[in-house]
């Protein structure tokens, strides 16, 4: 304990620095206007900015990104509060009740209760990723190969599992991205492989034109400006105060989303969209007044915006421990850190402990950060929905293209844009979730090298993956979620009564 | 028999993963104990065929083909064909004059917008993103052959 109190304090004597601090605060400010924009979630504004981090050094890249990525998340509640619009599927369970209350007027309240949520969620997540992810990591460091091997593929399964789409749609994504990530040169035998002479695809195809185009450029490509409502009502800065009924009304479902969000956020998988919706679900379970859901009632706002919180936040365990990514933002992250040349994974924490430390400190300060920026100034980012969206896609278009050129130079990264977007365009139409092609993509690189080191470790037998025995225990949990899904594919589980709800918010 | 979307879109997973076969042709798969770079390749596009052949038998379940709604088909042929060529014009003609062409089309073309509202609007925002990435940030822009 004394330990990590040490390394919190060498943290905080990073993320204090004022070049730091401008960078956190940079971060925040981008994510919140990321987060209220229509069409433009975390993944596309990571990906979008990420080449404006080159400059910089990893702690101020990373603090600056994961600001961007929490950041959006607070921004995501006001334009469902105030528009019924979710900046992205995770503020659904926001839209119902934080509407319902705006619209009997309260809309400061729910926008000051959102924030609170959030505030607490995220910090109680931070403090449980302080003391989570060291110990996690130091036990990541005795795996080899086999374990690795059977790590991704139980994060595949999971992924699979908690995807809102069929197991085989997602596992069919990740096979996708799996295979698209085998594209360049094999560096175990120097082979070039599908590069068709293109020197630049011997590296390889880069995760930001993927993900800029699959979720930046397809969904702008998928929404014409007529579809996008307009129309918005700034509340005033003194309607911001909840009641003293209101703050008591939400003070336990806060807590509860707070555990429960930060505890799915380390699976794989849709975290924080599956932890707004349970949240909500048991909120309504346990209040003495389940009618009131849906007509403005206060824990339907609390629990899934603390929820939603906590699980970005535990999303960063995996990642940071043991280089694992939950999801597509943590995988873009993930790419950010490499590109730096720090590799995330267990490692981390000893081989760059001004990094991690400071990472982490960094995010107790951006959640102050966010609160200090979202609560007064709500009426003034509230504008930026005023500016028509038919003037406001050409203009991410074109940071789409500058982002992803920006990245290496390269026009055929561009194009790659271009081709995952309209990609992604067609995904949509058919109801594919794209998240899973990403994860894929980002994985291989990993996955075949500690595929082909377990073979060549056991001279070619399968039985190493059964012989030892952390991999043998994280192939048993992966069996044993495909064999869950086999039992609840009959039955119309929780899964269902999800892709219900992200259904509404497209 | 009803064509479904997932069998229209198993069968172009299970061509896309035929394609992929192909396409690896050369690349050795080796052995278990010594595996070779098309190894993983072919092992995945295998995985990708057998989940799309799932989707095929399964798809029943999924909406008819000739009701999945297209209404926005233009708006993206349109939008996805002036970003080609603002992208085939980058390098050649320079950040400037392509990002003012691509924002500017976008609003009189896709949007309907009045064009000298679109004029000023795609300039401005063009210089200011010039201002930003290129002056502000030192992000070195594609100058063209105009030289800026």
């Amino acid at each position: 304990m004394e330990d990590v109190l040490n390394s919190l304090l060498l943290g905080f004597s990073v993320a204090l620095r004022p070049d730091v601090l401008w960078f956190a605060f940079i971060g925040c400010l981008v994510g919140t206007l990321v987060g209220m924009l229509p069409g433009l979630g975390p993944l596309a504004g990571i990906s979008i900015l990420l080449p404006l981090t080159f400059g910089l050094d990893a702690t101020r890249a990373i603090v600056m990104l994961a600001g961007i990525y929490y950041g959006s998340q607070y921004g995501g509640s006001t334009t469902s509060i105030l528009l019924r619009i979710p900046g992205e599927a995770a503020s659904v369970m926001t839209c119902i009740d934080g509407n319902a209350m705006a619209k009997k007027g309260r809309a400061g309240a729910a926008l000051c209760i959102a924030g609170m949520g959030s505030f607490i969620a995220g910090t109680f997540g931070v403090i449980m990723l302080t003391l989570l992810a060291p110990p996690l990591a130091a036990f990541a460091l005795g795996f080899g190969p086999p374990e690795y091997t059977a790590l991704l593929v139980l994060g595949l399964i999971f992924l699979a599992y908690m995807s809102t789409t069929s197991l085989i749609r997602t596992l069919l994504m990740a096979s996708l991205g799996l295979v698209l990530g085998t594209v360049g040169i094999d560096v175990m035998t120097g082979h070039f492989r599908f590069a068709f002479g293109i020197s630049e695809l011997g590296d390889g195809i880069g995760i930001v034109p993927v993900a800029v185009g699959l979720f930046g450029l397809g969904e702008l490509l998928a929404t014409p400006s007529r579809q996008v409502k307009g129309g918005v009502t700034a509340p005033r800065l003194r309607e911001l105060l909840p009641t003293r009924q209101e703050w008591r009304e939400s003070a336990l479902p806060i807590a509860r989303g707070s555990v429960l969000g930060f505890f799915i956020g380390i699976i794989p998988g849709s975290a924080h969209i599956i932890s707004s919706f349970i949240s909500y679900a048991l909120e309504r379970r346990l209040s003495r007044q389940p009618d009131e859901f849906g007509k403005g009632a206060v824990a339907g706002v609390a629990g899934p915006e603390a929820a939603n919180n906590a699980a970005s936040t535990g999303a960063f365990v995996p990642m940071l421990a043991l280089g694992l990514p939950t999801g597509p933002v943590i995988a873009v992250l993930m790419a950010a850190l490499l590109i730096h040349g720090i590799p995330p994974g267990p490692t981390l924490v000893n081989d760059h402990p001004d990094v991690f430390w400071g990472f982490v400190a960094s995010m107790y300060v951006g959640n102050v950060m966010l609160l200090l920026l979202n609560l007064p100034l709500v009426g003034v980012f509230v504008n930026l929905l005023r500016i028509p969206y038919a003037y406001l896609y050409p203009m991410i278009i074109m940071f789409c293209v500058i982002g992803v050129y920006e990245v290496n130079h390269s026009i055929i990264d561009v194009w790659i844009m271009l081709i995952f977007g309209i990609v992604g365009y067609g995904l949509k139409k058919f109801g594919f979730d794209p998240a899973p092609l990403v994860l894929g993509l980002v994985i291989a690189p990993i996955f075949e090298m500690s595929l082909r080191q377990s073979l060549i470790m056991s001279n070619g037998t399968w039985h190493i993956f059964l012989e030892r025995p952390i991999a043998l225990t994280l192939l048993l949990v992966s069996v044993g979620l495909l064999a869950l899904a086999a039992i609840s594919a009959a039955t119309r589980d929780w899964r269902g009564k999800l892709a219900e709800a992200e259904k509404t918010s497209e | 028999m009803t064509l479904r979307s997932d069998h229209v879109a198993g069968i172009f997973f299970v061509a896309l993963g035929l394609l992929v076969f192909a396409l690896s042709g050369d690349l050795p798969f080796g052995t278990l104990s010594s595996p070779g770079a098309g190894m993983m390749p072919k092992l995945m596009a295998g995985l990708m065929i057998a989940f799309a052949v799932m989707i095929i038998i399964t798809a029943n379940t999924s909406r008819p083909f000739i009701e999945i709604d297209w209404s926005d088909r233009w708006h993206a042929i349109l939008v996805a064909s002036t970003t080609a060529i603002a992208i085939f014009a980058y390098q050649k003609v320079g950040f400037l004059i392509t990002m003012s062409f691509l924002v500017f089309t976008l609003l009189v073309l896709v949007e309907r917008r009045n064009a000298l509202i679109a004029a000023v609007y795609s300039i401005a925002l063009t210089l200011f993103a010039y201002w930003l990435f290129g002056k502000a940030l030192k992000a070195p822009l594609e100058r063209g052959f105009l030289w800026f």
